[in-house]
Order: structure tokens, then C-alpha cells, then sequence
């Protein structure tokens, strides 16, 4: 018996040793990690500054794709690459102003860069770098035969007859002051229930009719392959989120060509490019990393 | 409907084979740290009756804990990747084992012991030539149940930058594609099944002739 719980032990401890030292893996000098939210979009532009920064520097990029929501991405980035988190990923200036910073929203876009650029870098030594040109605010959208058969143009027509409507909203939303919680005093919307899902199940939710509202956001692909309708937010509630790389100050001093390498993006991609790209993975199911390659080609940045 | 699927599982193969291949890995290393720590742990309780509920009560309320709270309590602690993930699979997988070591251990029959001592063993031989033999079938099934547990939690790191299956299942779900989460599930399910396959043959090689 003894000896059979000797072998036992010992494969254990080998099959240990080996996974352990596989999964060791030493970080190599001169590797950018980069992080993204678990969303399509946030993958996609992730790969997008992967690709850029391999192809134009001699620098190796890793990437952390689908870190669970902003909390973990800015945690990890705090913590820096060389110390298990992450050096740069994509951030909104609507989430750093309102969730991050727990500052009041503003609707004007230059303002909002200015007062994150400021407040990133006094506070965590973390750099804005140049928004790349969409604004993936939140809205509200409906199926687009609803929004005819019911006339509903605008957030203020919808809360007329929200009382008999379901809103399916991701948790973030919901919970967020200048989500749902600011928006109900607003409009004074009055749904008949509000449900908290994942980003992606709200688009099967309202395909089946178990919701007829949902939170998304302006440059999503999904919106395209459900037909749905964008409302207008006809009092401006939403503070504009223009998407920019945000990075770790001690990343560009150590490597200083990163800024003009990844300010190349500056204005590069509209809401509606960043649309399609978001449709290619979602719509066509086309994988994140050929999307991006793609779309650099396509503007001579590779 | 199935061909579709099988398609695209011929399409992602790479993909699949590496984040299997993760996923083990990761699985592995918790399991085999839990062992490390639980076992001694659930021996250090028999031994001490008087921190067996402690430490009992605080493996527990740990286990109580919804593990995407804890997640999100350790990344600012410990950051994302391989190391946090292991950490928090771990702790996952440890109750079982400290439990059925306790049990196992507290389980056995008084004349059995009393024979033991009749026979002049110390406390050492005790536990090595008596007690351990006896209850590692129960302190294996319990290393089982943390394997199959394992495995399961272990498509949850994806969130936090650790690879695995979870990877596949949660992309699949943000871009609403069944296949992309199928082929991330379906093998974490193979994986567990393997698993569980696996230990019970280790169960079953451990336990003594005497009460097989």
C-alpha cells in the first residue's frame, strides 16, 4: 500500500513540477501587456494596439482580452504589466470621469478629455493618450418594427409608455449614476421591470421578446444583425465616451516611441467604422485579431 | 445544426487544444497546492481538536464567498494572470479535501485505535501505520470532488486574464455565438468528466486490501 501511495505522490509532484514550470513563463524585457474588457468592441481595439505596436516598434505585445469589466482593467493597470496586471488598454472618458474618477458628467467631449488627462495623471500617474475619434456613449434601443408600429423616435416618446415596457440592461448600466439611475430622473422613466443581464444576453432577450428596451452602446454590431433602433437621447443625458489608450506614464518613459506609435490612431476610426468592425466579429463572425489587421491595412497603418 | 457545430470546432482546433491545455495546467497547479495544504491542514485538526472548528469555520466562510466577489476582492491584491488565478481556484478546492481529511481521520473505529496503542505504537505510528491508511479512501474522494470543482472554477479566471476554456465561453457569450460558447464548454465538461475518471482510479489504488 505504502509503495502505491509513494507513486502516487511522486506522479503528483512531477505533473507539479511540469505544469509549474511551464506555466512560469518568464515576461520577456520589452513586452507590452495589454488588457480589455469583456466586450467585442474592447477585444477588437485591444488587437488594434497589439498589431500597432508590433509592427512598429521592436517591442513584444501580450495581450489580456476579456478581463471582467473596468474594475479589473484598472486595477491591473495600477498594478503594471511586470506585476501581474497590465500596461495600457482602452478606456472611455465617460467611465473615467463618472466611475473612476466619481466626478460629475459633463456633455462636452473636450472637457471630459481635459479633466481625465489631468486628474489620471496627478492621481494614479496613468496618461490619456489621443481619443481615437467614436463616442461609444450608451443609448437605448428598441426593434426597429417596435419603434414604427409605436412611433417612438426619442428617449421622451419611449417614456410615455414605458410603464408597459421591460428594460433589459447590462448590470453596469443599471447601477451607474449616469446610467439608468440618472436617466429614470431625467425622462422620468417608469418601466414595468427593470432586469440586469450580461451585454451579450440582452440582445437574445430582446430578439425574444422578453424585454422590449435594452441598454447598448452606440457602436455596436450586434445592433445591426437584431435590427434594432437607436433612440435619441433628446436631452443629452449620456456624457459623451470617446475611446482612448490609456497607459501606464512609467510604460512611455521606459519605452518612449509607444506615444507616436499609438497616437497614429488619433481620430483614425468614426462610430461608424467602429460599427462595422464591432459587426465583422459579432455579425460575420470574424475573429478579433483578422479585424484588426484588416482595418490597419485598410488605413495604411501596417 | 451539429455539423455547423463540429465545423467550427475543426475551425478553432488550435484554440481549443490550447486553452484545454490551459485550462489543465491551471487546474493542476490548484489541485495540487490544495492537496498540499489540506491534507497537512485536516491532520493539524485531528491532532488539535481545539482549532479543528476554527479552521473549519474559516475554510467555510471562505467557501461561502460567490467566487466572482472574491475575484474581484483579489485583483487589487493580487493583480490578473496566472498566479491570482491558481490562488483563487485553490481556495476553492481546498474545503473538501481539509473536510473528508478531518472526517476521515475522527471516522475510525475506536478498537481499531485501541489495538494500536495496545500493541505499544506511539502517537506517530499511529497516524502513519493506522490512521492515514484507513482514511485515505475517504481523504481521496474528497481530493476528488476538489478536481471536479476545480476544473469548473477554473473557467471563471478567464475574467481575470488567465486563459482556459473560460476564454471561449465568454467571448462566445459576448458576441452571441452558441458555437464559440459550445466549444468552450463541451470540453470543460470532457476535461471534468476526465478528471473525476482519473481520480477515482487513484481512489481505488489507494485504498488498503484490508477493507476494499
Amino acid at each position: 500500500m505504502n509503495k502505491k501511495l509513494a507513486i502516487f505522490l511522486s506522479v503528483l509532484l512531477v505533473a507539479t513540477l511540469v505544469t509549474g514550470c511551464s506555466l512560469r513563463g518568464r515576461k520577456a524585457e520589452g513586452t507590452i501587456v495589454i488588457g480589455s474588457k469583456n466586450f467585442t468592441e474592447q477585444v477588437i481595439v485591444a488587437n488594434i494596439v497589439a498589431d500597432l505596436i508590433e509592427v512598429h516598434t521592436d517591442l513584444k505585445a501580450e495581450l489580456k482580452t476579456n478581463l471582467g469589466g473596468t474594475s479589473v482593467c484598472f486595477e491591473a493597470l495600477k498594478r503594471g504589466g511586470t506585476n501581474n496586471g497590465i500596461d495600457a488598454y482602452v478606456e472611455y472618458t465617460g467611465t473615467g470621469l463618472v466611475n473612476l474618477l466619481d466626478m460629475e458628467p459633463t456633455t462636452n467631449p473636450d472637457e471630459a478629455y481635459e479633466i481625465v488627462s489631468k486628474e489620471f495623471k496627478d492621481r494614479w500617474n496613468l496618461v490619456w493618450l489621443k481619443p481615437m475619434g467614436f463616442n461609444n456613449t450608451y443609448t437605448l434601443a428598441v426593434k426597429e418594427s417596435f419603434a414604427e408600429e409605436n412611433g417612438i423616435k426619442t428617449f421622451s416618446d419611449l417614456a410615455k409608455i414605458s410603464d408597459q415596457l421591460v428594460l433589459g440592461g447590462s448590470m453596469e448600466f443599471l447601477e451607474r449614476p449616469d446610467g439608468y439611475q440618472g436617466l429614470k430622473k431625467v425622462y422620468g422613466f417608469n418601466f414595468k421591470d427593470t432586469k440586469s443581464m450580461d451585454p451579450g444576453l440582452m440582445y437574445t432577450a430582446i430578439d425574444k421578446g422578453e424585454v422590449q428596451v435594452i441598454s447598448a452602446f452606440a457602436t455596436d454590431g450586434l445592433l445591426v444583425r437584431y435590427n434594432l433602433k437607436i433612440l435619441e437621447d433628446d436631452k443629452r443625458f449620456f456624457p459623451p465616451y470617446h475611446a482612448a489608450v490609456l497607459i501606464r506614464q512609467d510604460t512611455l518613459d521606459k519605452y518612449p516611441e509607444l506615444e507616436d506609435v499609438l497616437n497614429k490612431l488619433a481620430n483614425k476610426i468614426s462610430n461608424e467604422e467602429m460599427q462595422k468592425l464591432n459587426y465583422k466579429v459579432d455579425g460575420e463572425g470574424k475573429d478579433p485579431s483578422e479585424v484588426s489587421k484588416e482595418f490597419l491595412k485598410e488605413k495604411g497603418l501596417i | 445544426m451539429i455539423s455547423e457545430y463540429l465545423d467550427f470546432i475543426v475551425q478553432r482546433m488550435d484554440d481549443i487544444l490550447l486553452f484545454s491545455t490551459q485550462h489543465l495546467q491551471l487546474s493542476f497547479m490548484a489541485i495540487s497546492i490544495a492537496i498540499a495544504i489540506g491534507v497537512p491542514l485536516g491532520i493539524t485538526m485531528m491532532m488539535f481538536p481545539r482549532v479543528s472548528s476554527l479552521i473549519l469555520g474559516i475554510a467555510n466562510a471562505v467557501q461561502a464567498m460567490p467566487s466572482l466577489a472574491l475575484m474581484g476582492f483579489l485583483v487589487p491584491i493580487l493583480g490578473i494572470g496566472t498566479t491570482p488565478s491558481i490562488m483563487m481556484v485553490t481556495v476553492y478546492a481546498l474545503l473538501p479535501i481539509i473536510k473528508n481529511t478531518y472526517t476521515g481521520l475522527t471516522g475510525i473505529d475506536k478498537a481499531i485505535i485501541e489495538a494500536g496503542t495496545g500493541m505499544g505504537m506511539t502517537k506517530f505510528q499511529l497516524m502513519t501505520m493506522v490512521r492515514i491508511p484507513l482514511a485515505l479512501p475517504v481523504i481521496m474522494a474528497g481530493i476528488r470532488i476538489a478536481a471536479v470543482m476545480a476544473v469548473g472554477y477554473t473557467t471563471l479566471v478567464a475574467l481575470i486574464g488567465a486563459g482556459g476554456l473560460g476564454q471561449l465561453i465568454y467571448r462566445g457569450i459576448s458576441m452571441v455565438n452558441s458555437k464559440m460558447i459550445m466549444a468552450g464548454a463541451v470540453p470543460a465538461m470532457i476535461l471534468a468528466l476526465l478528471i473525476d475518471r482519473i481520480f477515482s482510479f487513484l481512489e481505488r489504488l489507494v485504498t488498503p486490501k484490508g477493507i476494499k
